[in-house]
């Protein structure tokens, strides 16, 4: 799996499990915690089996990132927009979460595929509520109108306490990541991908990709952006989103590609850090293998005859 | 006090070094002729003239062995490579060299610890006394790639310096090398930590040698060494591979 899925696989077994089982089954209580401190919290109790209280936890937003209400800025509106009536915001949240929804299976549509499409939704709601003031912002670019920020860095979250900028314009808007990472090794490892990110938008095939920078010092772009912000020690990636990649059914993907940026490049220098590992230790077999070529036939023969046990024998 | 062999590219570098303690190479046991002279470097190829065309692409072997009667001997290699050879060319050499110190270096007896009575202990990693250590040979490949073999009566250390052209290569050859040293246990040659200044270091005593073959033991040391340069190069490699993947994966979305 190279590319980080949008609905949650959690998530989506939960609710295919529970409309499959109907009225028959047993109460579920479950938490789960995906990557970047997203916490999942789903209720479901045999005295109400068609609805399932979901509650979302969200990462820690750093000062620069204010939210309101204790969610990203038009997440309320997009998740309204996304399910309609089959989901329903409770306020106040459950104690240490951010977002309670109640969500009412009898109100799914009838048509399997639509009732799957909604299911695929729900289970993507991360996507709903962090991405909502991204998308929000690429929207106007799709419309190529500016709202009151135009020019100015906004700082949205995707990690805890750590956010990203976006510079809306009117015909592009670009994207700057400020990398860290806490592990030297990875800091090295991720260089090394930021910069295959670069020379690979200069082959020819992904000339209608977003344009790709990586430089090590704060780019021009991040001016207005505050100090606390500007340090990063993997460098800093910037993408100009041109309105073509928002076009349509195109915005959701790219929400959430720009979204998840950061853990799809933490996840892959771990993954890569995992094969090394492997790699090493095939190589260690091999050379001790070829040590053991050098001992003598004698040796090996006494190794054999003898067990460990006459060993000890002798040693008393 | 080392006799310092340099294989370099284009350039002659070697010197000879006077040794302060010519005493050093006499040893109890005359009759052993290993011991008595420290070095018979033996190179494989033949002696060449200094007059071979430059354009020619063998390597021209500059040898020149200085005996000084009644003391000791010291010996050093002149690698002048002609400039059209290929890096390929150089790792040969510079393993060849190896292999042949190791050979001439790599002969151990028994030999039981003088001060204290009962012990056994390799004399290489305790350096007390002059006349069981044997003068260490450096051989550089050029200022980033060296090998020091440093030989005794019961056991020879030899420590290698690992090329690290990047960061990049710099961090996987130290993950790689701790890696290897952890496990020292199970190669049984390899010694836990390095000696300072070196990435990676083998001490090989009498017991070793009893054990085992010598010549194998020195294929080993030897394909060690060739192993190491490759895993790091194909781990690089692997990490770019996978970043061109990843990026193109990535920005393949967005068309």
């Amino acid at each position: 799996m190279i590319l980080l899925q949008s609905p949650s696989r959690f998530l989506l077994q939960i609710l295919h499990d529970r409309l499959l089982s109907q009225d028959k089954g047993v109460d579920i209580d479950c938490q789960t915690v995906e990557f970047d401190d997203v916490r999942y919290h789903i209720q479901v109790s045999m005295r109400n089996p068609k609805v399932l209280v979901l509650s979302v936890a969200l990462p820690l937003p750093p000062e620069e990132a204010a939210s309101f209400d204790g969610l990203p800025f038009g997440a309320i509106e997009a998740i309204k927009a996304a399910y309609g009536p089959v989901v329903q915001i409770l306020d106040p949240p459950k104690d240490g979460f951010d977002l309670t929804l109640k969500i009412n299976l009898a109100k799914l549509p009838s048509d399997e595929e639509q009732k799957n499409a909604i299911l695929l939704q729900i289970a993507s709601i991360r996507e709903v509520v962090l991405g909502a003031p991204l998308k929000i912002l690429l929207k106007n670019l799709s419309m190529k109108t500016v709202g009151p920020e135009a020019g100015q860095p906004v700082a949205l979250v995707h990690r805890p306490n750590e956010s990203f900028f976006v510079v809306p314009q009117a015909d592009k808007a670009t994207v700057v990541y400020p990398m860290r990472f806490l592990d030297s090794i990875d800091i090295v490892l991720a260089t090394s991908f930021l910069q295959e990110f670069v020379e690979a938008r200069r082959t020819a095939a992904l000339n209608n990709a977003p344009a790709c920078m990586w430089s090590q010092s704060p780019p021009p772009e991040l001016k207005g952006a505050p100090e606390s912000a500007l340090t990063a020690n993997a460098g800093f990636v910037t993408f100009v989103v041109n309105p073509r990649h928002v076009e349509g059914k195109k915005l959701d993907r790219t929400v959430w590609n720009l979204l998840t940026f950061h853990a799809y490049v933490s996840y892959h220098v771990k993954c890569s850090e995992g094969f090394m590992h492997t790699r090493m230790r095939r190589r260690v077999d091999t050379l001790i293998q070829a040590l053991d070529r050098a001992k003598s036939d004698a040796e090996k023969l006494k190794k054999m005859v003898t067990g460990p046990s006459f060993k000890k024998w002798f040693v008393i | 006090m080392v006799n310092f062999i340099s294989i370099d590219d284009g350039r002659a570098v070697g010197q000879e070094v006077h040794d302060p303690h010519p005493h050093r190479n006499q040893l109890a046991n005359p009759s052993n002729p290993c011991e008595s002279i420290p070095f018979s470097l033996t190179p494989t190829s033949p002696l060449q003239s200094t007059s071979v065309p430059p354009s020619s692409r063998s390597p021209r072997l500059n040898w020149s062995e200085q005996i000084d009667t009644g003391s000791s001997i010291y010996s050093h290699v002149l690698l002048s490579i002609s400039k059209d050879s290929t890096m390929a060319n150089t790792i040969r050499l510079y393993l060849t060299c190896i292999r042949n110190t190791l050979e001439a270096a790599m002969c151990l007896q028994n030999f039981p610890c003088q001060e204290v009575e009962r012990h056994n202990k390799p004399e290489v990693e305790l350096n007390t006394s002059p006349e069981l250590i044997m003068n260490p040979v450096l051989i550089c490949r050029n200022e980033a790639e060296k090998c020091l073999i440093e030989t005794s009566i019961n056991s020879i250390r030899i420590s290698m310096k690992v090329k690290q052209a990047d960061e990049l290569e710099n961090i996987l050859a130290k993950k790689f090398l701790r890696f290897l040293s952890m496990r020292a246990e199970a190669f049984q040659v390899l010694r836990r930590k390095p000696v300072q200044g070196y990435d990676i270091s083998f001490l090989i005593t009498n017991y070793h040698c009893e054990e085992m073959h010598k010549h194998k033991l020195i294929d080993f040391i030897v394909q060690f060494m060739e192993d190491i340069d490759k895993e790091i190069s194909e781990l690089k490699l692997s990490v770019n591979t996978r970043g061109r993947l990843v990026a193109t994966e990535f920005l393949k979305q967005f068309i």
